[in-house]
């Protein structure tokens, strides 16, 4: 566990060392602070659409520094040969690909929570309100359940693909399976789809991990709809990640103990 | 004395497009004792590091079987007890010294600061100990490098080009503390292109080309034999033209005669002429070959003998 713990602490203090990390954090942070000077509209639009608008700011670029920071994760060990090193003492390698999963999803956490916090200020600065707060607070932590999720897939692809088409790969897959829903729907419930184009969306839709289940922006910005009992959807949602999460690292481990490095 | 290391038939191959299959390390068969330093030498593209990393599980045999300290490679219980440093390590810049040395212990489960403290005296690195590894210089870090090898207290230690691109002060200290290695009974696996560092610090010795062990064994006696040294004073300038010794180089100077001649019969036909010409011996030096000139022909044979 120690060793696990060590891999993912250095893991850590590589990420919030790294420039292009911390660039993509100060354009999501300065996008934060100036979302308000955006808007030119009615005031309560300008609580919608503000809303809105700073939660998606802080989902994409969470989602984008999650992609950058995982591709990179493994292929960055081995290039520079410190894998050697570290796999040279009693490490496993599932614990080595463990250590720096954990790593890599402490890091993002650290980054989300610092948007997150910018995020919220920014908001009681403008709305002077701080009954809101805590409802638009659940938005980031559903976020780090879903980037946690990306954190995963990117890891599994980077332990038999290249960063370039790991990139594209989980960037293409966090695109479908956050419009899940919509293209299943669209799919499987339209009278004049084939049949066997609806068995191969409830495949994908089996397949590929619902991202759109952590997309609450709706019910946190329109009050009269919401999350029919929210507890069992986040505790749902949250086991849902999990499993995916661990079906992938499992996968991941297995690839990458019989990978040559 | 019991085998540290020992391969029977290893081999890796790989697979590319333009060449098909490739051996890059052919049925080896490698043996070293405990205790000793051995030097795996080999040309560019031998295998050496393939090899290395083969018996450190870090890639996997195509075929063939290795043990090192008894236990069949893979054996995660092995790791334990043996240390690699790496050619040109790379380590996290932003960590301290100590910092770095207490990342690794803590993959052994260890958390022990003051044995990181003392490890790095023991490099001489106590004064650096706060200074980030971005700070230090090549020798410094082959030095935290050699310092992180030792955390387990290691039986075996893995050294890919311990000295390669150090300046001579730096290749000193690495090499004394090799030899202090060898003198707490650890054992040594060195792979190297500096071979008059390994000449002076190996007691046996690898050639690998191709992939294949060429030439094996103590150092002593791959470089024992060759040449002979006589010195001879009191003899005449023309005496120099009387030594008919093939492969022999002859040279006159100061009244002095030298002769750098091959082992052999001729060296006693020498002495005589030199004692019936009343010339006094000063000195019969015999010669070991170089490991340089050993390396260069056993690597130049097998290429030719390849070629045909």
């Amino acid at each position: 566990m120690r060793a696990i713990l060590a891999i993912a602490s250095t893991t850590v203090g590589e990420a919030i060392r790294r420039k292009v990390l911390l660039i993509i954090l100060l354009i999501g942070l300065l996008f934060l602070s100036i979302a308000p000077g955006l808007g030119g509209l009615s005031p309560r639009q300008e609580t919608t659409v503000l809303t809105s608008m700073m939660l998606g700011i802080l989902q994409l670029t969470s989602a984008v520094i999650a992609i950058v920071l995982t591709v990179y994760l493994i292929p960055t060990e081995i290039e520079r040969r410190t894998i050697y090193t570290i796999l040279s003492k009693p490490v496993q390698r599932w614990q080595f690909l463990l250590g720096k999963y954990l790593g890599a999803v402490l890091a993002l956490g650290l980054m989300m929570l610092l948007m997150s916090g910018v995020l919220l200020l920014t908001y009681y600065l403008l709305q002077r309100d701080v009954s809101r707060l805590g409802e638009i607070a659940k938005a980031p932590l559903f976020y780090f359940v879903q980037m946690s999720l990306l954190a995963a897939v990117a890891v599994f692809f980077s332990t038999f693909v290249s960063p370039l088409v790991n990139f594209f790969l989980s960037g293409g897959l966090y695109f479908v399976g956050s419009m899940l829903n919509t293209i299943y729907d669209t799919f499987v419930n339209s009278p004049t789809t084939n049949p066997a184009v609806k068995a191969v969306a409830s495949v994908i839709n089996v397949i590929v991990p619902n991202f759109a289940s952590y997309n609450i922006q709706n019910p946190i910005i329109n009050p009269g709809q919401p999350i029919q009992n929210p507890t069992a959807y986040a505790l749902f949602t949250s086991a849902y990640g999990v499993f995916y999460i661990l079906i992938l690292l499992i996968g991941a481990m297995l690839i990458f103990d019989k990978r040559e490095v | 004395m019991a085998a540290a290391i020992e391969t029977k038939k290893l081999t890796k191959t790989y697979k590319s497009r333009s060449l098909g299959a490739v051996n890059v390390v052919d049925e080896l068969d490698l043996h070293v004792e405990e205790g000793e330093i051995f030097g795996f030498l080999g040309p560019n593209g031998a295998g050496k590091t393939t090899t290395i990393k083969m018996l450190l599980s870090i890639i996997y045999p195509t075929s063939g079987e290795g043990w090192v300290l008894g236990r069949e490679i893979g054996d995660m219980e092995v790791h334990k007890v043996i240390s690699y440093l790496p050619e040109r390590p790379y380590y996290y810049e932003y960590m301290t010294g100590l910092e770095l040395l207490m990342f690794y212990s803590s993959l052994f489960g260890m958390k022990d600061v003051e044995r990181c403290k003392k490890l790095l005296e023991r490099v001489n690195l106590a004064g650096d100990a706060t200074k980030t590894i971005s700070q230090y210089s090549k020798g410094m870090q082959q030095r935290i490098g050699l310092a992180q090898s030792l955390l387990n207290d290691p039986k075996l230690l893995f050294l890919d080009e311990p000295t390669g691109g150090l300046d001579p002060i730096a290749h000193t200290e690495i090499r004394d503390l090799i030899l202090q290695f060898r003198d707490e009974g650890r054992t040594v696996f060195i792979s190297s292109h500096e071979l008059s560092e390994v000449e002076r610090i190996c007691d046996r010795v690898a050639i690998i080309n191709r992939g294949k062990v060429v030439r094996q064994g103590k150092l002593s006696e791959l470089l024992h034999g060759g040449r002979f040294e006589v010195i001879a004073e009191n003899l005449d300038r023309s005496f120099e033209d009387t030594v008919k010794i093939p492969d022999a180089i002859v040279s006159y100077a100061n009244g002095r005669l030298i002769v750098d001649m091959p082992e052999g019969e001729d060296l006693n036909a020498l002495i005589d002429s030199i004692r019936s010409a009343k010339g006094t011996i000063v000195s019969v030096i015999p010669r070991r070959k170089r490991l340089e000139d050993l390396f260069v022909q056993t690597v130049r044979d097998t290429n030719q003998g390849a070629a045909r």
